[in-house]
């Protein structure tokens, strides 16, 4: 492998410098990409087909808004942990301990998430063979630690296998639309439910609807986890979230058309896997085989850049001492974060094999949302403490403070459409940080060097 | 017995040894280099090397 | 003078790590066990299902039709299983409370902690 160097340890180890903007797009779109194939549906269970576009384009637009904020701080605080060193170096440290947090577990529940569908879905191709009763438990497992001994391994590896899987899972789609668009369909497509039921639970359901509309997009902030291993990440994180934002959008497109044209909503707003069940309904059984084997990819592609990431932030965590010192240790052959990658497997699995997958789901989705809601005060207090013209930054978004403005709208939509049926689990999840920020703010901080968190090389911010 | 339950045993064993490797390996990592080494990146030195913040 | 953290042993960076795991559990398993976790859709199935009576057309039978469903009565369920949308306002209030109160409470403890850290890396009110 091209990325183990054998050279003799230096003196000091740091993560590796390897990856180009491909690979970020690999990144952000391999995470996301799975959405297309699994969860994004249930927006349409939740309001209907027009509904379920809306969610779409209005979630869209929340990540645009995501996009040009995060390329803008992450082109000028580029380290490992993104919007963890984000919050350090704008906020605070409590912030910077919760965003932490958000990143660990929005991306290791993700991953949970993304082992237990490989096992359903072996499960459902087992059934199809004439084999019931599948033990999902060693797929799951085999899963799970095949990808975090990738990462592991080194980060160029395992980026480039993200960048294979992912490009063949959005051709999958594609296909999948140019097939059914020349009639490779038994079945033709249908829109009439789009004028008969438009809105089956009036204009609330839209609303409902944006809770699973995140779910096309969910993830793609995490190119920014991927700074210090960058070559030059001041011009390759924002390319590559912008052309993942991009790709997203079309995806969703193409799979919102494609599969309510092909299966009545009543059964869409429910299924497991929609898209494979697209390539059902088409007869055809090669685009079978293609969308199985698309969702096999997406998922592991999702789960093996939710190990990347989780493990970048645990390790900046480790590294500042707001976790023990032990994780934030470097790989000297490989110069990975090993230990971080090593402990997040029993963490993932213990969700994978004992949690429902909903549950999870929505415990992955309300901390992405905390997270997006701190990225609009975070930017308005970026702007505030250096304004333009005191720093260098790689990028500056157009129109501040509107994309803030428009996010934190957003954001407090998908609080209610979140609410409307996870109440509880908000206000779980909400006791848990509001515990973690006690627990952080008057025990673990004491161990914390104070000035030392502080290490960009910036002028000091105004007002302080 | 058929090829699923196979399929089954086969990962459960590849599974047993790429934990195996992972930890064994980990275990060596610790043991051979000085813990202050391992833990010695910190954040921010490559802004210094590679980006420019001046203006 | 900079502030001198304490060295903090094995034992207690291994307590940490434990509770913050427990916290993390709970906050996952706590709804779970209390049996207040998730929203499930009720089938309200009609009587005498057909696939006119149930709203689909000609496309959509054929569609339920490949997805496994034969026939309209094995289709009842799915089709008219609807989400119950009625909340409480005052559930809503105490949401709302609680996402505002737990950032106002984050957002000003780390002020308190980010002017020690600005004044340890650029000294006292002057310039760096």
């Amino acid at each position: 492998m091209s990325n183990v160097s054998a050279t003799a340890a230096p003196e000091r180890l740091g993560l590796l410098r390897v990856l180009g903007p491909g690979h970020v797009w690999a990144l952000g779109v391999g995470i996301v990409l799975v959405g297309e194939y699994m969860g994004w549906n249930f927006s349409v269970g939740k309001g209907g087909m027009i509904a379920g576009l809306v969610a779409c384009w209005v979630a869209g637009l929340l990540y645009t808004c995501v996009a040009m904020i995060d390329s803008e701080v992450t082109s000028t605080v580029a380290a490992a942990g993104g919007q963890y060193a984000q919050a350090k170096h704008i906020v605070g440290p409590l912030m910077a301990f919760n965003v932490g947090l958000f990143l660990v577990m929005a991306y290791t529940m993700l991953e949970a998430a993304n082992a237990i569908t490989i096992g359903f879905l072996l499960d459902t191709v087992a059934g199809m063979l004439g084999h019931t009763g599948l033990n999902q438990q060693p797929f799951i497992i085999m899963t799970i630690l095949a990808l975090a001994y990738l990462n592991y391994r080194g980060v160029l590896a395992s980026l480039s296998f993200n960048l294979v899987i992912t490009a063949f899972a959005f051709v999958a789609i594609i296909l999948l639309f140019l097939a059914v668009q020349f009639g490779a369909s038994a079945v033709p497509l249908d829109f009439s439910a789009v004028s008969n039921e438009p809105l089956p639970y009036g204009w609330l359901g839209i609303v409902a609807a944006l809770h699973f509309g995140l779910w096309y997009y969910l993830g793609i902030e995490g190119t920014c986890q991927a700074a210090e291993e960058v070559r030059s990440p001041a011009r390759s994180l924002p390319f590559g979230t912008m052309a993942g934002i991009m790709t997203l959008v079309i995806a969703a497109t193409l799979t919102w058309y494609v599969c309510s044209g092909l299966i009545p909503w009543e059964y869409l707003g429910q299924a497991g896997t929609p898209l494979f069940d697209a390539a059902r309904v088409t007869g055809s059984s090669s685009l079978m085989v293609l969308l199985f084997i698309g969702t096999v990819f997406a998922t592991t592609a999702s789960a093996n850049g939710c190990i990347n990431d989780a493990s970048r932030a645990w390790f900046s965590m480790g590294r500042d001492r707001y976790l023990p010192s032990w994780f934030g240790a470097v790989h000297p052959r490989y110069r990975t974060p090993y230990r971080s990658i090593v402990f997040l497997i029993p963490i993932a699995l213990i969700f994978a094999l004992g949690a429902p997958l909903d549950q999870v789901v929505t415990f992955s989705i309300l901390s992405g949302l905390l997270g997006y809601t701190f990225m609009t005060f975070n930017m308005v207090m970026f702007r505030k403490k250096w304004p333009l013209g005191t720093i260098k930054r790689g990028y500056v978004h157009p129109w501040h403070p509107l994309p803030a403005f428009v996010l934190l709208v957003l954001c407090a939509a998908t609080y209610f459409a979140v609410f409307l049926g996870y109440g509880t689990q908000l206000i779980a999840m909400l006791c848990f940080y509001i515990l973690a920020s006690l627990w952080f703010h008057f025990w673990r901080y004491r161990f914390v060097k104070r000035g030392d968190q502080f290490t960009m090389p910036w002028p000091r911010p105004q007002g302080y | 017995m058929d090829i699923w339950n196979y399929l089954e045993i086969a990962a459960w064993v590849i599974s047993a040894i790429i934990a195996g490797i992972m930890l064994l390996d980990m275990i060596k990592v610790d043991t051979t280099y000085d813990n202050e080494l391992l833990t010695s990146s910190r954040e921010g030195e490559l802004e210094l090397t590679q980006e420019r913040h001046e203006l | 003078m900079a502030y001198q953290p304490p060295k903090q042993s094995l034992a207690g960076q291994i307590v940490d790590v434990v509770v913050l795991l427990v916290m993390t559990v709970g906050a996952l398993y706590v709804p779970l066990y209390m049996g207040l976790a998730g929203a499930a859709k009720t089938p309200a199935p009609i009587e005498n299902p057909t696939w006119e009576a149930l709203g689909q057309n000609e496309a959509e039978q054929s569609q339920w039709a490949a997805l496994g469903f034969p026939d309209a009565a094995s289709a009842n369920d799915i089709i008219t299983a609807r989400f119950d949308y009625t909340f409480s306002w005052a559930a809503l209030i105490v949401m709302v409370v609680a996402v505002v109160g737990y950032f106002i409470l984050v957002v000003r403890l780390s002020d308190k902690e980010y002017r020690e850290v600005i004044e340890e890396r650029f000294g006292k009110n002057g310039k760096g």
